[in-house]
This record gives C-alpha cells, structure tokens and sequence, in this order.
C-alpha cells in the first residue's frame, strides 16, 4: 500500500504544478525567452505510437523542465490503449560540454481488449548522458519504467472461464529497464530528435515480445 | 482557476486512493489471476507420473482401446477439446491430460523443460491408465499435440496402433517456424497489434513467475482469435490456464537445437488420420501434403466449415470422421 501511496503523491505534485512536456531536449538551446515547448512524436514503444507534449522552462537555478505528454498506438480505438506522463526533468551536471539530465514521471496506462481491462499508475526514472551543442547532442538513455499498481477488471468472458477471477488493483505488476541512444539537431526554434534502443525486463533476463524502442519527435519552443 | 484546479486534482487522486485501499492483490498469489494447480488445489483430478503431477481425466470404460487427448501449444490446455469425450459411448476410453507445466497441471522451472521430458510424460500417461499390453492405444493430438504424437511415433513407432492428426504445425523446425510465421497477422499499425503487444510493460515477471506470465498469456492470445485472423478460429474459445513458461521453454529449445521428427516415419505402415480446416488461411492443403507426406499411408482429410480449433467449433463435423477412422483400426 505504501507504494500507492508513494505513487499517488508524486503523481498529485506533478499535477498540481505548472506540468509541461518536452522529453528530449537541448538544454544549450533552451532560455526564459522561450520557456514553452510543445512536441510531436512517433515511434515503437511496445507498438507504434504517436504522442504530443507539452513543456514548460522553470525559473530556477538548476535548468529545469516540467512536462505533460500523452501518447496512444495506431488501430481502430485511439483511446482504449494509452500512456500519459507526468513529471519534469532537470539537468544535474553541466561541465563544458558535458551534460546529465534527470528525469522523473509519474505514468499513468490504459490497456483494453476482449478479455479485460486495465489502468494503471506507474513511475519512470531515467537519465541522458552526453555531449550537448548549441546545434546538436548526442546522449546515452537509461531508464527504468514501473507499473507500480495496476486495476485490473476482467471481462465476463474472462470470468466465463474462470468464475473466481480476482478484479482489482494489484501492485506490483511489472517494470522494464531500457537502455538507448538519442540524438538531435536543433535550428532556431525547432529541434528534432531520434531515440533508439533496447527494452529489457527487470529480472534482466527475458526481453518484451519487441525488445526496442525507437522515437522521433519535434519540438517547437516560443 | 489555478486553485481550482489544483483541488479537482487533489480531490480525484484522493478518490483514486480511497478505492486503490478497498483492495490490494498479489499477481502470483495462487488464484488469483489464474486458477491453482494440481499443487495447489487437491480438489483437481490429477495423477502422477514420470515426477510431476498432471490434472487429467477420463471417459469410458479403462479396459476399451485407449484414446489419448493431445492438446495444442505448446502451453494451452485440453479443455477446448473436451467434446472428444464423445468417443467414450462407441466403445473407448479417452484419456485427457494437461502437459506438464500447462493447464492445470504442476509448473517447473524453466529449465526443467525439453522435448524429450514430454515425451517420456505420454509414455507415463500410458502406462499409468493400460490394463494389459494387448489395449490398443490412439493417439489424438491438435496443433502441437500432433507434432508432440508425430515426435511420439517416431521414436516409438510399435506402441501405437493409430494416430489421428489435427493441424500440427510442422514435423521439423523449418516447416514449423514457416507454418507459424503464416499465421501472425501483426501489421504494425493495427488494434491486433497494441492488443498482442501493448501490455508488455503492464505485466511482466521473472522467467518462474508463472501466475503472471500465464496470465499474460492468456489476454494476449485472444489476439488469435480476433475477427479475420488467419487461423479461421470463429471466435474465444474455452481454457483454463495457459502455461507461459513451458511455451517459452520449448521454443527456445526448438530454436536453438532444431528437430526433425519424419527420420523414422516411413517404419510406420498404419494408416493415419490427418485432417486440416477449410478456413485456416495459414495451413490449406499444400502444407498438409507436406506433412503428411512423410507418412506412407495416410487418410488426408479436410474439415469443412471451420477453422484450426475444430474439436471446439466443428466437433459434429470432425466426430464422424475420426469416429470411423477409429472403428476400422481398434
């Protein structure tokens, strides 16, 4: 229960803040002239996806970025299966050229099919470690991304077959590791990123059915 | 507007909490999200054999020739195909079992999983319910279950008097990992896919976390049932639990080692019964021919009107088929 709670909390501080989104950014190119960004995005991540965003600059010390994002996989329900975000970003290290970003989200997932229904609070942890520009960066991505509690309701069909199926939340009910590339190039206001890389389960020993993930996405800030 | 809203959002994750405290579940708490097993449960018809403990039942009278239920996979279970039990009223007795580590049956680690054990299992099953060596013994396996009695008769071709053969995907890896290439529908941009694909980072577990992994199995093979899927499967069919691990483990298994189960097919003269569907998209008759062909004497049937689970959806169709074949051999 004290994961729920936890969980619940960081989710309640990031919505009651100023959210905003811009997952991949270029910390060198950011400045309280533009502090909005907004982010279009595609990619696989567990199935196609398409995603917006939205980011909002901090006026604080430490560069830092609130974000909100929302993405959901092709098909014929745009909103059956869906992934929002919530959380922010902040770059710890700043040596020369050398940078480390932070980021923490609170997730939240929507998964639907014939034979049940699932929504479900999360967290994801991950840091960008690399070399950053005025015009490009290049960056290693490490993450870790956990359901931390899951309401699971099973459809009557389900229940056909197995009349003493339990509904509700479960915690945990999963958590995979990713581990990546990401790179971008940014011209005056916009900048456009690629994100490739591998997921693995938190036993480290089993893999997703498609262990990668690959991104593109936009970004426009003003 | 900023308070406002602020509050709405306290007052939504405190609703949120006050439901998520009514009650919190385990996923590999045994019941939960899966039925127990024979381990857990000592209500289940079970036996043991071969050191495991397999759920499993039987119809008829012990001393008529022995029918035993192979069922599909590897990893589902034999309760789509329970209306076999038919067989029981012409005179056999028909034998159900989930595989070792499928169904209802005991769950092992994954590495105590191969394809010989699975064999050394039906020679069990056979021991544990023949009354004498003059009962004659049928085998009737659909999808694995009939590549599992293909492996069967290859190795031991004099201990069974007849096979019945429903759709197996292949006789060697190649012709396996063909046929099941055919029968993924997985275009990138489409609902199959979120639906097989998306819950992989709702539900993960360690590579024994078989309550989970079952379970995860078994939202995310009605993916093969859908509206359109190339298996012709009309629609969900019955289960009771699927066994994730045991599946993982023998398709690595086969992956790495390959096999080949037609080297000593053609010492085998008794005819055999091998049906296919009319609407299974991925099979058809050319890759029936093929497999069939390493048999030397072979009834070649199609079932007409239906798809690849056809014990479940075309029983009244398959029955007299397989009724007859039986009748001319026992």
């Amino acid at each position: 229960m004290k994961k729920i709670q936890c969980a619940i909390i960081i989710v309640t501080i990031l919505m009651i803040s100023k959210t905003s989104f811009a997952q991949q950014i270029n910390w060198r190119n950011l400045n309280d002239l533009k502090p909005h960004i907004v982010n279009v995005q595609m990619g696989w991540d567990y199935s196609t996806v398409v995603g917006i965003g939205y980011g909002q600059k901090l006026r604080t010390t430490l560069p830092a970025v609130l974000n909100i994002e929302y993405s959901s996989p092709f098909g014929n329900d745009m909103f059956d299966d869906f992934k929002t975000k919530f959380g922010g970003q902040a770059e710890v290290l700043h040596m020369d050229n050398f940078s480390v970003t932070v980021k923490v989200y609170g997730v939240f997932r929507r998964y639907q099919n014939d034979l049940v229904r699932m929504a479900s609070f999360g967290s994801e942890f991950s840091t960008n470690f690399g070399y950053y520009k005025t015009n490009w960066y290049v960056a290693g991505d490490i993450g870790f991304d956990k359901a931390i509690a899951t309401n699971i309701r099973n459809s009557g069909e389900m229940k056909t077959f197995y009349p003493d199926i339990q509904d509700g939340w479960y915690v945990p009910t999963g958590g995979n590791f990713n581990l990546g590339i990401v790179s971008g190039y940014s011209f005056s206001s916009n900048d456009i990123y690629l994100k490739i890389g591998i997921h693995v389960t938190e036993d480290l020993r089993s893999t997703p059915s498609v262990p990668y993930y690959l991104q593109i996405g936009y970004n426009r800030r003003f | 507007m900023k308070k406002k809203l602020s509050f709405l959002s306290v007052v939504l994750i405190a609703a949120i909490a006050v439901t998520a405290c009514k009650k919190e579940l385990k996923v590999n708490e045994p019941g939960n999200l899966v039925p127990k097993t024979v381990t857990e449960d000592a209500s289940i018809p079970a036996f043991n054999i071969n050191n495991t403990r397999l759920h499993g039942e039987t119809f008829g009278n012990p001393v008529d020739p022995i029918v035993v239920m192979l069922h599909g996979g590897p990893g589902a279970d034999y309760r789509s195909m329970l209306n076999a039990k038919a067989l029981a009223n012409d005179g056999y007795f028909v034998v159900f079992y989930d595989q070792r580590g499928s169904g209802l049956s005991a769950r092992e680690d994954k590495n105590g999983y191969s394809l010989q054990l699975m064999l050394d299992d039906l020679t069990g099953v056979i021991s544990h319910y023949r009354k004498s060596k003059d009962q004659k013994i049928f085998l009737l396996g659909h999808s694995w279950g009939a590549m599992l009695a293909t492996a069967y008769v290859n190795s031991y071709p004099a201990a069974i008097n007849g096979v019945i053969l429903a759709e197996p995907g292949g006789f060697t890896w190649d012709q396996t990992s063909d046929y099941i290439s055919r029968t993924k529908d997985l275009s990138l941009l489409s609902e199959n896919s979120n639906d097989a694909l998306y819950p992989d980072q709702l539900l993960t577990g360690k590579e024994n976390d078989h309550e989970i992994l079952d379970y995860k199995m078994a939202i995310v093979a009605s993916f093969d049932s859908r509206k359109g899927n190339p298996l012709g499967i009309e629609g969900v069919y019955p289960f009771w639990r699927f066994g994730a691990v045991v599946q993982s483990a023998l398709f690595e298994v086969a992956r790495k080692d390959g096999f080949d189960w037609t080297t000593n097919l053609s010492q085998y003269k008794t005819k055999v019964l091998f049906c296919y569907s009319e609407f299974n998209k991925a099979y058809g008759l050319g890759h029936a021919q093929l497999l069939s062909s390493s048999y030397p004497n072979v009834q070649l049937e199609m079932i007409k009107g239906t798809g690849h689970e056809m014990f479940y959806f075309a029983w009244d169709t398959f029955y007299p088929i397989v009724k007859n074949y039986l009748n001319a051999l026992r």
